[in-house]
């Protein structure tokens, strides 16, 4: 049992010099148990922030949806699966990351501009 | 068939904006590397703002048993800490504008050339009526009242901002978390209030 947990220890020290994606590190993804660094949950929360604006970028502008209104509903979704995924998936204790404010505001800007940059794509391409 | 495709659509322009700010981007990075992020310089101060960063961040996690005794003393090395690393990052900062220079200079070129192609057309089409402050970008240089028309500049400054961001946050080039600070939107320091 020792030896299982040294080896799993050196294979996590290794995979974190490495910055390589693996199935152990993906696990982690999803273990409320597991400890993170501010720097490794920042970047996890600003990767999640890119990919909802991707998908809602090219959902929207598929459907396509129009109106500032949708705006306003993409950064209320993508807050509220941020906070959901850190507070009820991770169950990290905020005030350990500089608080909510840090939390929900990592990778906030950029992934409003790659929000409008591909809905406004997907409407001009796809509808005229 | 991809072209005839591409020339069918009315707003194809808004591709070729997207795909030269990607090459942009991608250039940009290159030589903000050769410039800046490959020199001892940058990497001795990252490290210095990373140790510093972590060290303000555990001494500031205060331990209640021995809370009142300490405070003082550790007050004042927390205040050192920090200044180091305020200097540390202003250092960091002038670094990085100093060789940036080059990197603005191909921004600038970029937008020219961008600007002389694509002045007074709309190459795309916003999905809602942007609020007044936007519109001084999003209709700059477009002729007629609809607001929904989208500016060369607006749909350059949107893939500036998203694909350079995370282009450099993809290859490790972002700054390091204590040097910028609070981030986007500062939480007011509640020393000095």
């Amino acid at each position: 049992m020792r030896e299982r947990k040294s080896v799993k220890f050196n294979l996590q020290k290794q995979e974190h010099q490495n910055g390589h994606l693996s199935p152990f590190k993906v696990a982690k993804l999803f273990d409320p148990d597991a400890s993170w660094d501010k720097d490794q949950l920042g970047d996890v929360l600003h990767w999640i922030r890119q990919s909802l604006a991707l998908v809602c970028g090219l959902l929207w502008g598929a459907i396509p949806l129009v109106g500032g209104i949708w705006f306003i509903l993409f950064l209320l979704l993508s807050s509220g699966i941020i906070y959901a995924y850190y507070a009820l998936v991770l169950k990290i204790d905020e005030e350990d990351f500089g608080g909510h404010g840090a939390l929900l505001q990592e990778g906030l800007f950029a992934s409003i501009s790659l929000f409008l940059l591909t809905w406004i794509l997907v409407y001009s391409l796809g509808h005229f | 068939m991809s072209s005839t495709l591409f020339s069918n659509m009315k707003y194809s322009d808004s591709l070729t904006v997207v795909g030269i700010s990607i090459c942009t981007a991608i250039v940009c990075e290159a030589i903000s590397w050769l410039l800046i992020y490959r020199t001892s310089s940058y990497k001795s101060l990252k490290s210095t703002i990373d140790k510093a960063s972590k060290k303000l961040e555990t001494m500031k996690t205060t331990d209640p048993n021995t809370a009142t005794i300490i405070k003082k003393s550790k007050t004042k090395k927390i205040d050192r800490v920090e200044s180091s690393l305020k200097e540390s990052s202003r250092d960091l900062s002038m670094f990085k504008f100093k060789s940036g220079g080059v990197v603005a200079l191909v921004l600038f070129m970029v937008f020219g050339l961008l600007n002389s192609l694509f002045e007074g057309k709309a190459v795309a089409k916003i999905p809602f009526v942007p609020i007044k402050l936007v519109q001084k970008m999003s209709h700059r240089g477009l002729s007629g009242d609809d607001m929904t028309d989208c500016s060369m500049a607006f749909l350059y400054f949107l893939c500036s901002i998203s694909i350079r961001t995370n282009l450099q946050k993809f290859l490790g080039f972002s700054p390091p978390r204590g040097a910028a600070g609070a981030g986007l939107f500062p939480m007011p320091d509640p020393k000095s209030n």
